[in-house]
């Protein structure tokens, strides 16, 4: 990659250059040309999109260009791109559907209040124990894994640079940006979480899933669902239950779901706030399934979303990034903490970031 | 008379950039200092996109008109000027000094430098979506999110290939504005110029923003004095220009460290008796300066910052994030910096050659190799934040 980013009025054009009709058309030319080539992965990606008008009109848009290219051969160089670069790896597929277990008659849902509170004004009657009690250390540490979409991105990072100032834990986050339930067409994260319990078997899970899930849903019978129907809701409860059937696994692993922050805008406020009814009521299911709600850790005074919230000092902080949705480096401080004095709360783990 | 409407239309300028950028910053911090005595209320305003562009733009309009540099613009040439779309977001830069003489000559529609624009918008694609993502993904966001738990290894490396995501993110961007203004018959000042073949700090700011640096030059550093008056004095200017320069990217005390860092450098360089120094020495205290100060630039808060180097000063242990792909690429981009200009002169005069379907169709290719070497999802380019 050379530099000097060029021109300047020391710089001038080596010829006289083009009419600029030409050179419209010949651009034209060339985009028609990239587009032609890349038709596959365009299709794809509008594929992906959420069930809307746009998706439609893209499709629409793309389908035939893509059959043209493929019949004029125009696709192959991509494909062979792609191919050369191992990325057309077919995995299977597991199903989104398992059989949910019976409710345990004595499971509490467990909702924190803020960060920095103690456990005292939260006391769960009974708390989860893990089945064995080993001893954690450096050589057999307690290991975490946090998934989810962008959200996780913004504060898992940070979540496994606290988790792992003990030297008995070991943290992995794993985001997945612009996934989560509603679309496994475009990321499987049942696949994904029963691969990672199988191949990792973490002791603790900590989901985090919705801010791409209002959205229509495509059933296994390529059906679409409209957003928060009836039929969408009892969908989108049987993936919940999924996820925290194969993230509890059958050895009662910790999984804390950590439900939506509120959020700047209005719409996307309600929406959220509906996921989390349908995470916080799932959760009950599940002696060892955790919903931590945010709301009040996130929200003023008068119970609104804010982007500068006192800490426990008092001091002013920003906790929110400017999108109105994310968390901040320090609002992923505050839930980092809430998490992990979270998990202390288990019997044998309290004394894990005492050390 | 003149200059009191100057002074009303900075006045103005910057007021709206206050009350948008800086303007919860400075509440908040009061806030803080006071200690819940008063409560000041915030605005939490959505950042104007090119903010911080378009108001230095402005201002350099009414500087200039009162030095007499320039003529008046007619309004409409003015709107066009300030809402110009390919810099209008992240620059260059550009003057009305350079600008207007283009706008009211009006560009030749029969002679569009097509082979030039086309290779500057697909080296900026190639740097943005490839190069940048690709050290972004690779080491850059992980060390930095957690320094802590990665080895000195992997930190040192994860703070050099952020010092070149930034310039193939920035100059990438610049590449991609003065491609698409080339299109339309515009000629935008150059703003990079291979500045970590820097032997100075001096020398890295006439190669590196060279827009912003001019700018900050110009109407800020000269006005306040330069370096006419006692040394003390210029030391002063030196530091207050760079601080300034450094919030001018965003209203966090990192921006202010950077600037801090980068004028007490400026200030101790122009200390230093003009020794023969080995110009690898001086390379190498060059650009692991302005690395230092990077790390400050790029880290979400000052603790965050001292963690990276704290963790680069740990002893080292097993390397997860360096391979030999990442050196490599570090490598190459700072081999290329120091590449004699006529080489990529070359290529620019090749292309420009052929005809202009050519052109055209070497375009789409292009365009169809960048989104195969590129991840996914490409994060937005680093200086639309500011």
């Amino acid at each position: 990659m050379k530099d000097k980013t060029t021109t300047g009025s020391d710089l001038q054009p080596d010829d006289a250059g083009f009419p600029a009709g030409k050179v419209f058309l010949s651009g034209i030319a060339g985009l028609i040309l990239a587009v032609a080539v890349n038709s596959s992965t365009l299709l794809a990606d509008a594929e992906r999109l959420p069930d809307s008008r746009s998706r439609s009109l893209w499709i629409a848009i793309w389908t035939p260009i893509e059959d043209v290219a493929s019949t004029l051969r125009l696709t192959w160089p991509r494909r062979a791109g792609d191919f050369l670069l191992g990325r057309n790896e077919d995995e299977d597929r597991i199903s989104l559907h398992r059989e949910k277990i019976a409710p345990k008659p004595d499971s509490q849902e467990l909702t924190v209040l803020s960060v920095g509170e103690e456990t005292s004004e939260y006391e769960l009657d009974q708390k989860p124990a893990l089945a064995a009690e080993p001893v954690w250390s450096s050589n057999n540490p307690f290991t975490i894994w946090v998934l989810g979409d962008s959200m996780v991105q913004f504060f898992g990072d940070t979540f496994v640079m606290m988790a792992e100032r003990s030297s008995s834990v070991a943290a992995v986050s794993e985001p997945k940006l612009a996934s989560g339930l509603s679309r496994p067409d475009y990321f499987d994260w049942p696949a994904r979480i029963s691969e990672v319990m199988t191949a990792h078997d973490p002791d603790a899970v900590i989901l985090m899933f919705g801010g791409n899930d209002a959205q229509n849903i495509k059933t296994k019978d390529g059906l679409w669902l409209e957003r928060f129907t009836a039929q969408w809701e009892e969908e989108y409860r049987k993936r919940i239950a999924s996820v925290m059937d194969l993230a509890t696994g059958d050895e009662g692993r910790i999984v804390l779901w950590v439900g939506q922050p509120p959020m700047r805008g209005d719409g996307f406020d309600a929406r959220m706030q509906r996921l989390n009814d349908l995470y916080r009521s799932e959760a009950v299911s599940w002696e060892n399934v955790h919903y931590i709600d945010l709301r009040s850790l996130f929200t003023d005074e008068s119970g609104n979303y804010a982007r500068y919230l006192p800490d426990s000092s008092g001091k002013l902080t920003d906790v929110r990034l400017t999108d109105g949705v994310h968390l901040s480096h320090w609002g992923g401080e505050w839930l980092s903490t809430l998490l992990l004095n979270e998990i202390k709360k288990t019997p044998n783990l309290d004394w894990l970031w005492n050390e | 008379m003149a200059r009191s409407w100057m002074r009303v239309a900075i006045a103005l300028d910057l007021v709206l950039l206050g009350v948008f950028k800086y303007y919860d910053f400075f509440a908040v911090e009061l806030s803080n200092l006071l200690g819940g005595r008063a409560t000041i209320p915030l605005l939490e305003l959505t950042l104007p996109v090119g903010i911080s562009f378009f108001t230095f733009q402005a201002m350099s309009y009414v500087i200039d008109l009162n030095r007499k540099v320039i003529k008046p613009m007619s309004m409409l040439d003015f709107a066009v000027y300030l809402s110009f779309f390919p810099q209008l977001v992240a620059g260059p830069i550009v003057r009305a000094a350079e600008m207007a003489p283009q706008i009211r000559n009006h560009p030749d529609p029969r002679q569009v430098a097509s082979g030039e624009a086309f290779q500057l918008i697909l080296r900026g694609l190639f740097k943005k979506v490839v190069v940048s993502s690709w050290l972004a993904s690779s080491i850059v966001d992980d060390v930095f999110a957690n320094p802590e738990g990665h080895s000195s290894q992997d930190v040192l490396l994860g703070v050099y290939a952020y010092a070149i995501q930034i310039y193939a993110d920035f100059s990438g961007y610049t590449d991609i504005a003065i491609g698409v203004a080339l299109l339309l018959g515009f000629r935008f000042p150059t703003n990079f110029d291979r500045p970590y073949r820097a032997l100075s700090l001096r020398e890295f700011w006439q190669r590196w923003h060279i827009t912003l640096s001019s700018w900050l030059r110009d109407y800020l550093y000269i006005p306040l004095g330069g370096n006419r008056g006692k040394e003390v004095e210029t030391y002063r200017n030196l530091l207050l220009t760079m601080i300034l320069g450094g919030l001018w990217h965003g209203s966090t005390w990192n921006f202010v460290i950077w600037g801090l860092i980068h004028g007490i450098a400026l200030a101790v360089e122009r200390m230093l008796p003009n020794r023969q120094t080995h110009p690898g020495i001086r390379w190498l205290a060059t650009f692991h300066i302005v690395c230092f100060a990077w790390v400050f630039f790029r880290a979400d808060s000052l603790a965050s910052a001292l963690d990276v180097f704290s963790a680069i000063a740990s002893l080292p242990s097993s390397v997860e994030l360096t391979n030999a792909l990442i050196i490599l690429g570090i490598a190459g981009v700072l081999v290329a910096q120091f590449f004699p200009y006529s080489r990529s002169e070359q290529v620019k005069r090749r292309l420009s050659k052929q005809r202009v379907l050519t052109q055209g169709l070497a375009f789409g290719c292009g365009l169809v190799l960048i989104d195969l070497f590129g991840p996914e999802g490409v994060a937005p380019f680093i200086y639309f934040q500011f």
